[in-house]
């Protein structure tokens, strides 16, 4: 029967047919994070794609980090957020290269931005990467987890006042990074935060996970954090 | 909302299929998600069905089935193979190993579509 208009004309037949297609959807996405970590890798720059809630002190952390870092190595950030240059301008006010990428609404980074960051930074740095390249993600626990940028190594933050459920919450951003930093530890004395539960439920979900405790604010823990920088360069 | 963005790309794939196989309309898509993959199916169908219509014509009927994948491990221990429900490093039920490996749960993948030629 006419599938069209329900005529009845037996003589008409739909045509059909099943394509196979086996692709998945990240592919596009894999595909152009391969190529910047290549690119990485032919610069010589550790990238760091950093992965918090709005708010955990990514930005605060790398002021403090560039503060403390900014003489013994070249550093360049890509900053990712919905709307405005104002991260972005932070980070310049400390001397060191950064490029905006806002995602118009989107909430998360994806490699084929990141792509258009690299060539801008480079041309905001001289015709080259850094050798320390922050990526500042879109602050948001959830959907930066599924997107590759290409980077070295995948660092998710939480702050002491969000709580001490985020890893059990928000699972797939501890499984999918190396490092996990507790920022804001100033504020335990004010806060219920488990640490030691915490750090329990993060390496049950990935038992590989290095852990810093850390204040920007007071310098608390910093130490660590910046000897593991300087060893990735280092290496 | 990465759902959003995952459904764009998949209408990107699709149509690009459809052009390929000069197909009039694409009539169904069936697609696997894993329980690890990240995505919310419910939204992520929601997104499908919002956008279909504008991106072309071609996807105005179009049915998107999705099939869930259940997270699926093998003891590198004892080679038993079982179903977790959870993320948090489940052991091995027949020996207690935690040394495990993976077979299925991070899917998003497009297994086929049938098109309308």
């Amino acid at each position: 029967m006419c599938d069209t208009c329900g005529c009845g004309n037996p003589t008409v037949v739909r045509e059909t047919k099943t394509v196979e297609v086996k692709k998945s959807l990240l592919e596009e996405n894999e595909r152009i994070a391969n190529s910047n970590k290549r690119h990485f890798e032919k610069s010589g720059t550790i990238a760091i794609n950093l992965i918090s809630s709005p708010g955990s002190g990514k930005t605060t952390l790398l002021e403090k980090t560039i503060d403390a870092l900014k003489d013994f190595v070249d550093i360049g950030v890509l900053e990712g957020d919905i709307e405005t240059e104002r991260d972005a301008e932070r980070i310049r006010k400390k001397g060191v290269p950064a490029i905006q990428l806002t995602t118009g609404g989107a909430c998360h980074l994806e490699a084929s931005l990141v792509h258009k960051g690299i060539h801008a930074l480079e041309h905001a740095n001289g015709g080259k990467l850094p050798r320390l390249l922050f990526i500042e993600n879109v602050g948001n626990l959830v959907c930066p987890a599924s997107f590759y940028l290409g980077e070295t190594v995948r660092v998710v933050l939480v702050s002491v006042p969000e709580g001490d459920d985020k890893p059990a919450k928000y699972p797939k951003a501890f499984k999918t990074s190396q490092v996990f930093l507790i920022t804001k530890i100033d504020l335990l004395p004010y806060f219920d935060f488990d640490v030691e539960k915490v750090k329990k439920e993060a390496l049950s979900i990935n038992p590989a996970l290095k852990v810093f405790e850390v204040s920007a604010k007071t310098g608390e823990g910093l130490e660590d954090w910046l000897d593991y920088l300087r060893s990735l360069v280092a290496s | 909302m990465h759902e959003a963005s995952l459904a764009m790309s998949l209408i990107n794939s699709v149509l690009e299929v459809a052009e390929r196989e000069k197909a009039k309309r694409v009539l169904e898509i069936k697609m696997r998600i894993g329980k690890l993959s990240g995505v919310v199916v419910d939204s992520f169908i929601f997104a499908f069905n919002a956008m279909k219509e504008e991106a072309s014509k071609k996807l105005r009927n179009t049915k998107l089935l999705v099939e869930e994948v259940p997270v699926k491990y093998r003891c590198k221990n004892c080679n038993c193979e079982f179903e977790a429900e959870t993320v948090y490093l489940p052991e091995c039920p027949s020996c207690g190993s935690v040394e495990l490996e993976l077979l299925s749960g991070e899917e998003m993948e497009v297994v086929s579509v049938e098109l309308e030629v």
